[in-house]
């Protein structure tokens, strides 16, 4: 714990005093997980088809929790990095500790075209907040290649690409029926 | 390899004894306090770690010089440590005081380290009002 500077108080003597407490750990990323990275890196988004059910995982997990049976580099498919907005959370930020976004923003999954793969919590660029609906055609909009870190992909950050993806752009082709997602889960 | 910061900020109220004791170092002070003995406690103390009653608080200014107790070297101090190159942190009776205070020594090399040995505070010019505003350096040096 590291004790940053007091407040004097109105009287000024120190009657409060600001503490941070920080926990700083590092972390190997799991085989599967830094193949998914250095992929991103070159701007291919890879996931994992489950031999089982079918179901493709991104990132690849390195096993199906629904058939419990494990998934290997054989597995591995290359992903569209095209889909379709299937769901969307508009974030009004408050001005807590860390929180560096100040105006109404929006995280959305997108479901990647040619099967179920879905990104969740991703930053929608171009487009206003209240034009995003569900159905929305959208396209990742990658970072030019030497400007591209794995430094925030962690073991626990699935489907996430931050880093090497700035965000989705609308891709202005007709929307996909919206029924088709509702009312769905996504893996 | 992957690296997280998790940050817990917290704001805490400091009390009826360890905000005049930090009033103190902000301003170039050291309190301590009297027990129901006698005895002056530096850092001072709500209770007294003895018998658990009370303090009765009746502050009283120590040092600014001290007896160094007990010592170890700090080789390589981290970023979270008083000082950003090899110092040791020692347990210090300040002159007045019936207690030790942990601290760190500005000694150099640990060469000049001893149990015993005279110790000096020395003040930051900017002090925030919190326990690094001082460390200690050896008298002879001061
Ligand atoms: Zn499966």
């Amino acid at each position: 714990m590291t004790p940053a500077a007091t407040e004097p108080d109105d009287d000024n003597s120190v009657k409060m005093m600001d503490y941070f407490m920080q926990l700083e750990y590092r972390e190997p990323l799991c085989p599967v997980v830094r193949r998914y990275a250095d992929q991103l890196l070159e701007g291919r988004l890879i996931g994992h088809q489950c031999p089982s059910c079918g179901l493709v995982y991104l990132p690849p997990r390195g096993y199906c929790p629904i058939c419990v049976v494990e998934t290997t580099d054989a597995d591995e498919t290359v992903l569209s990095d095209r889909g379709t907005v299937t769901n969307y959370t508009v974030v009004t930020p408050v001005q807590y500790y860390g929180q560096h976004e100040t105006e109404p923003f929006v995280r959305a999954s997108v479901t990647l075209d040619g099967g179920n793969a879905t990104m969740n919590l991703q930053d929608l660029v171009d487009v206003p907040v209240d034009e995003v609906r569900v159905g929305m055609r959208v396209a990742a909009v990658w970072k030019p290649k030497g400007e591209r870190s794995v430094a925030d992909i962690s073991n626990r950050s699935w489907g996430s690409a931050e880093g090497c993806i700035d965000g989705w752009r609308p891709t202005g082709e007709p929307d996909a029926p919206a029924e088709q997602f509702l009312g769905k889960a996504t893996f | 390899m992957t690296t997280h910061t998790i940050e817990f900020p917290y704001t805490r109220t400091l009390g009826p004894v360890i905000g005049p004791f930090l009033t103190g170092l902000r301003d170039g002070h050291v309190l301590g306090v009297r027990n129901r003995d006698g005895r002056v406690l530096v850092p001072p103390l709500e209770w007294d770690p003895a018998t658990g009653e009370a303090i009765d608080v009746d502050f009283v200014e120590v040092g600014p010089a001290g007896t160094v107790e007990t010592w170890a070297w700090v080789t390589e101090p981290t970023r979270k440590h008083p000082l950003d190159h090899p110092f040791a942190f020692a347990l210090i009776r300040l002159d007045g005081a019936d207690t030790a205070l942990l601290h760190a020594v500005d000694a150099g090399s640990m060469d000049r380290m001893r149990t015993g040995m005279r110790v000096v505070a020395r003040w930051k010019d900017e002090r925030a009002g919190h326990i690094t505003d001082l460390s200690f350096v050896p008298e002879e040096a001061a």
